[in-house]
């Protein structure tokens, strides 16, 4: 074995920005689905499809607001439930194989890592999304009207439950625990409040307990910016997600501990 | 000027009723070769993941030089290379990939990590193995990629937990060759645990001792070595048939079939060495304590009674 350059002189040199650390770190996370991306977007595509095909049967017969809300929902569930969950899997496994640790040992920003990781995620769930969104309208006969702004809230929606998820799958002893957690906040979330289900149809309590829940917000702005008929609405949940966002990624700086113990 | 101050570190886990480790307080000075040895879970690996800030110690405090270590976390990951005792967790990242995201992570810019990236290619030999998968690699060569992502960035201070661990001996010779030249050349200062105690004397300044979890020595391995033997080691190696007429009062171990070690004194050498027949002895080895006697006396002795020596 032989040295062939001098070896460098003791850095003195500074980490990178956070946002040069946030591009290193995307590259490192997405290369984790180099082989399984296709199976990924695939199974992504067919739990909304058939969620849109069943209850998209009953709600067909409710109207055109019904349909809009079985849509915007799945594309939700999509987006925010599925993301959170593969992130608290993701930190979970990475607690466990020593990922985290070496990521540790870097100088990097725990939030640079949580942004790289769920916004790999998002990249990966665009085309389910797409799909989603296309299969959607042509099964529940819902025309489209996409405005630009639609873009901002697909990574709105993604990002203000990424740093709970990673916080679930840092803090949660066993993977068990870590999926467990996650269904049952995915499923509360979205009963609670008008996501899936138009708001006339919910009992006054899960309306009213609805607003505390983002869900309710990422539908709503789904449903404007998607579908159309954007109203003053939209930026009140532009803001709220944008609050969930800033309080899921400051709660997660403050309490998500990767060393070891 | 020291790096790392341990000052009465101490690292219980819940309900274990033994410490990890015990009230260690140790020095590691800048520049220097430090090899830290000791039984299976002696606390070695914990030890370091302490110094790494990747275990949270019970009890006592770890300054990096001179400040605690969570007071500037970024700035000791900046400087410190770590080397995990367990494989590489980015096992989705080539060779190649692995090498270079972390020494650009490590503050380089894209064009001087691409040239680390071949350097530590070319000083591991792994060169070939730039586009395979980690995750595909052997324990060996997995054990050279993982020396390379400490080193990328060239950190002034490597913390090494068993880097020869499953490697043939010409690459275990080659590990200790390259981290004596990182030192005398680059200044490192390097740190590793090893079980490899009779290659690691060949570069080791100076030792530290764990005994379940208490540090029971600790200072240069010639002084550790003086304290405790003055004797000699006579190997004697001969065929099975011719054994070796040996004088009065020599008791020899058997190490194995034609192959004995004797305990000398100094003043025994020459007269013993004229009074052999060396007719009988295919060869012979004259060394004094090792490392791994330095070991085994301080692993076998009462830590209750022994403390730290220097």
């Amino acid at each position: 074995m032989r040295s062939p350059t001098p070896i460098p002189a003791p850095l003195l040199r500074k980490p990178h920005p956070p946002f040069v650390q946030f591009i290193d770190l995307f590259l490192m996370e997405i290369s984790n689905w180099r082989w399984s991306w296709r199976s990924i977007i695939t199974t992504g595509m067919i739990a909304p499809m058939f969620s849109i095909i069943a209850i998209g049967l009953f709600a067909r017969d409710s109207g055109a607001g019904a349909t809009a809300y079985v849509l915007t929902g799945n594309v939700v569930l999509a987006l925010m439930f599925t993301n959170m969950s593969r992130m608290a899997s993701r930190f979970a496994y990475m607690r466990v194989a020593g990922t985290l640790a070496y990521y540790a040992t870097l100088p990097i920003r725990r939030f640079a890592l949580i942004l790289a990781s769920a916004v790999a995620f998002l990249t990966l769930s665009l085309p389910a999304v797409l799909f989603t969104i296309l299969f959607g309208s042509y099964f529940l006969g819902i025309k489209l009207m996409p405005h630009p702004l639609l873009l901002m809230i697909l990574l709105l929606c993604t990002l203000s439950l990424a740093g709970i998820g990673a916080l679930i799958g840092t803090a949660l002893r066993t993977m068990d625990a870590v999926l467990s957690v996650t269904q049952v906040l995915t499923f509360m979330l979205l009963a609670l409040g008008p996501v899936l289900i138009p708001p006339e149809k919910l009992p006054p309590f899960m309306y009213w307990v609805g607003y505390l829940s983002p869900a309710t917000y990422a539908a709503s702005a789904l449903r404007q910016t998607l579908l159309g008929g954007m109203t003053l609405r939209l930026w009140l949940d532009i803001g709220v997600l944008s609050g969930f966002c800033l309080f899921s990624f400051w709660l997660t700086g403050r309490k998500m501990d990767w060393r070891q113990d | 000027m020291s790096i790392y101050a341990l000052n009465a570190v101490s690292k219980q886990y819940p309900g274990q009723s033994q410490a990890a480790n015990d009230q260690i307080s140790l020095t590691i000075h800048a520049g220097e070769i430090f090899g830290l040895l000791g039984d299976n879970g002696a606390g070695k690996s914990t030890l370091v993941k302490q110094m790494m800030n990747l275990e949270r110690s019970s009890s006592g405090e770890i300054t990096f030089y001179g400040r605690p270590l969570n007071d500037e976390p970024l700035r000791l990951t900046m400087q410190v290379g770590y080397m995990p005792q367990n494989h590489l967790a980015i096992n989705q990242l080539t060779v190649g990939e692995a090498i270079y995201f972390t020494a650009h992570l490590r503050g380089l810019t894209r064009r001087d990590a691409l040239a680390e990236r071949e350097r530590l290619l070319a000083l591991w030999e792994i060169g070939p193995l730039r586009h395979k998968t980690s995750a595909r690699l052997s324990g060996g060569e997995s054990r050279l990629l993982q020396l390379a992502v400490a080193m990328a960035g060239s950190p002034p201070v490597l913390l090494l937990d068993e880097p020869t661990n499953e490697l043939s001996p010409q690459r275990r010779k080659a590990v200790w060759e390259n981290l004596r030249r990182l030192n005398q050349e680059a200044g490192t200062t390097i740190i590793f645990i090893t079980h490899d105690a009779i290659e690691a004397e060949k570069i080791i300044q100076r030792v530290g001792i764990l005994y379940q979890g208490r540090l029971v020595a600790l200072g240069s391995a010639s002084d550790l070595k003086k304290q405790i033997d003055q004797q000699l080691r006579l190997e004697l190696f001969f065929s099975g048939a011719n054994v070796p007429q040996l004088p009065a009062g020599l008791t020899p171990h058997v190490l194995a079939e034609g192959r004995w070690l004797l305990y000398i004194a100094r003043d025994q050498v020459e007269t013993l060495l004229i009074t052999l027949d060396f007719q009988r002895i295919n060869d012979f080895r004259l060394y004094s304590a090792t490392l791994e006697d330095l070991y085994l006396h301080y692993a076998l002795a009462d830590t209750n009674t022994r403390p730290p020596t220097a």
